[in-house]
């Protein structure tokens, strides 16, 4: 090979042409949008409040999706289902409400995609965050999860009463005799965005679509 | 004959003084990336263990930390060794020297400050979280106009060539220089300024990841093993007419196979689709680069012990080879439902970047340094110790991450395994990776102060190369490439 012309061109068209597989992607699923529910006339997937969009932030820059997918894996495909991290296996639809969307691609954490649905209570959740281990998922969690501390106030009581947002933690997780923990700004937006990941709505359109091919009857 | 070669030698060692402040100031960043870089991956890797090992500072919680260890290692240490010996190797395989060195000193200067603030910025809390694009928006302007000087460097050295032919090593660094800025370019474009939505995020975000791998760091590492391979052992090439169509096959099915990343996620089944079968028609080019160096190497192998360039290629060769066949069968959808989103998709890239590139790189420093600087090594020993750190190292990493990841995926797909009996399960192998990465950054260590000795202006201990015996039989590999 000689010719510098031809190797450029060459080197040019290659990744040319595996661009225009991204602008395939995004022509087919690039303008998806809002599936109006034809009884309930409801509009899914609903977007995030304003908190949980907040919390969404909190959970890109602490980079959560280190560790943790967002993403169910169809029936047929993986146990995420009967793991219990969702009813049914994730479609793009889901995803086109979050800004970012932090599909992952590493497990060592659970599967978050539909927290909030297993997960509704915000105490348990700033628990886990502040003392993994005083929760029942976090006592076998010890060993992976961090604390998030940085996340909450330590406050001294100094003899008034205590906050109404302050968390309550078992005496195994530390907290000294005369102060509270309560959750910062971010803390809270980070519930309640977790709250939010949960995926209810099962749109018809896309259950047909991914719907394992049946079996021709008759034979055997 | 004689008074050519000696012609040859007089032009190398004009070319090797043109490019060797660049050159230094290029490995000698990336050097102290590797260190910065190693560091902080051992502290996210002793997290993994013991998650309350720095949890309580923001700063340095695992999902800021891991990242930014991996850009570090990435953007630091790999881009920065790529350019040292990118530049390196076109000015002399294109025999022409490097010019107006000045201007890559601006390049290097850039390139760095946006690493810097990259990972500051990630550690602060800046992250975008998308694999390998962490850094935050506001360095991809400086890292762009950094990588502009030194791309535009590397093909007007290659366009202002004195030779008639154009080597395999050429076409890979050519090929290289133009994909990265553009797969960078479009990724933060349809990412960041332009966002296209949901989960073509994760599409175009693989895109990246893969291209990085394979269409940068990966060509680099060809680059030097086409290089180093006849030229250390003293004989062409072996097959190398099989070797365009090996170049051609080989970027082309790379440039589609990322979507291989992707099975079973959420997005249109033809991505995965065309990811599985673009790694399966991978095949062939990897049986003609088997062809191409394990041919070449055969009957060889005794002559690989005495050189040190040649004994960090050869582990680079099988780094390539590993990866490549770990890369392959992750693309069996019947595999992938066991290794997805366990550390076995880590080793891949691992097993790319370090037992393939890293090494690659390695042993080009102690072919190019002596000749750069005119000085020897000066501490057997230290070399000694990266040598044997870095073999036992990637074994080990390869054995610990491989039964890791294994043992994970079984797990993961247990249904009855309650989630935190596998965070149990890994406990164990965490401490041993921690344990290897650790071996591995004594070697960086060993490595780096042999590089401050040998390029330290001051130091008068080093003797000049008087003596660089030249391999028996240089004649084809100076007609292919002219070095």
């Amino acid at each position: 090979m000689k010719n510098g012309l031809i190797l450029f061109l060459g080197v040019f068209a290659i990744l040319a042409a595996s661009w225009a597989g991204l602008l395939a992607a995004h022509r087919q699923i690039g303008s998806l949008a809002q599936f109006k529910d034809p009884i309930e006339e409801t509009l899914n997937p609903q977007p995030l409040s304003g908190v949980a969009n907040q919390g969404r932030l909190v959970y890109q820059d602490l980079g959560c999706v280190t560790c943790h997918s967002q993403q169910v894996r169809h029936e047929e495909t993986g146990p995420d289902i009967k793991r219990g991290w969702g009813e049914r296996g994730s479609y793009a639809r889901d995803y086109i409400r979050d800004q970012t969307a932090f599909i992952g691609s590493s497990r060592l954490g659970p599967d978050l995609r539909n927290v909030g649905k297993r997960q509704p209570d915000a105490e348990y959740l700033y628990k886990l965050l502040y003392a993994p281990e005083s929760t029942v998922a976090g006592e076998a969690l010890a060993h992976g999860m961090p604390a998030y501390r940085f996340l909450f106030e330590l406050r001294p009581l100094a003899g008034n009463q205590s906050s109404y947002k302050a968390v309550k933690l078992p005496a195994s997780a530390g907290v000294a005799a005369g102060f509270e923990v309560v959750p910062t700004a971010r803390a809270e937006a980070l519930v309640a965005y977790l709250r939010n990941l949960q995926d209810n709505y099962d749109y018809p359109t896309e259950r047909s679509l991914n719907a394992p091919a049946e079996h021709p009857k008759g034979e055997h | 004959m004689n008074s050519n070669a000696h012609n040859a030698r007089t032009e190398q060692a004009e070319i090797d003084a043109s490019a060797k402040w660049p050159v230094l100031v290029f490995l000698g960043s990336a050097l102290l990336w590797l260190l910065l870089g190693g560091a902080l991956q051992l502290a996210a890797a002793i997290q993994l263990h013991t998650p309350a090992f720095l949890s309580d500072c923001a700063w340095f919680t695992h999902g800021r930390l891991a990242p930014a260890a991996q850009n570090a290692l990435v953007y630091g240490w790999g881009m920065n060794a790529a350019f040292a010996f990118g530049l390196w190797l076109m000015a002399r395989l294109s025999a022409t020297t490097l010019r107006h060195g000045g201007w890559l000193f601006v390049a290097a200067k850039f390139w760095n400050l946006g690493v810097t603030l990259g990972i500051g910025g990630i550690l602060a809390g800046y992250s975008t979280s998308f694999e390998l694009l962490e850094m935050p928006r506001f360095v991809t302007i400086l890292l762009l106009v950094a990588y502009a000087i030194i791309g535009v460097w590397v093909v007007t050295t290659f366009s202002i060539r004195n030779t008639e032919n154009v080597y395999a090593s050429q076409w890979y660094l050519f090929g290289a220089a133009f994909w990265f800025p553009w797969l960078y370019t479009i990724a933060q474009v349809m990412l960041f300024h332009a966002p296209v939505r949901g989960v073509l995020q994760p599409v175009i975000n693989v895109w990246y990841v893969h291209g990085l791998y394979g269409l940068w760091f990966a060509p680099i590492a060809l680059a030097a093993i086409y290089y180093f391979l006849p030229k250390l052992l003293g004989k062409p090439i072996s097959n190398y007419y099989l070797a365009p169509l090996a170049f051609w096959w080989l970027v082309a099915s790379t440039a589609f196979a990322g979507g291989s990343r992707l099975i079973d996620a959420p997005v249109p089944v033809w991505i995965p689709t065309l990811g599985i079968v673009a790694s399966m028609m991978l095949v062939l080019p990897l049986v003609i680069l088997g062809l191409n160096f394990l041919g070449t190497l055969a009957g060889r192998y005794g002559s690989v012990g005495g050189s040190l360039t040649l004994r960090f290629i050869v582990l680079s060769i099988v780094g390539f080879f590993l990866s490549a066949l770990l890369g392959l069968t992750l693309s069996l959808r019947s595999f992938a439902a066991i290794a997805q989103f366990t550390l076995l998709t880590g080793l891949r890239d691992w097993l790319l970047f370090y037992g393939c590139f890293s090494t690659a790189m390695f042993g080009a420093a102690y072919f190019f340094l002596p000749r750069l600087t005119g000085k020897e090594w000066r501490s057997t020993a230290l070399v000694q110790a990266h040598f044997g750190a870095t073999v036992l190292g990637i074994v080990l990493m390869t054995v610990g991450l491989a039964a890791a990841g294994w043992q994970q995926g079984h797990l993961l797909n247990d249904p009855a395994v309650k989630f935190a009996e596998i965070t149990r399960a890994l406990t164990g192998w965490h401490t041993f990776n921690s344990v290897v990465l650790g071996l591995l950054l004594v070697g960086h260590v060993a490595f780096l102060i042999n590089f401050v000795w040998i390029a330290c202006p001051f130091n008068s201990q080093g003797t000049p190369v008087a003596q660089i015996n030249p391999p028996p039989a240089l004649s084809l590999a100076t007609k292919e490439g002219h070095a």
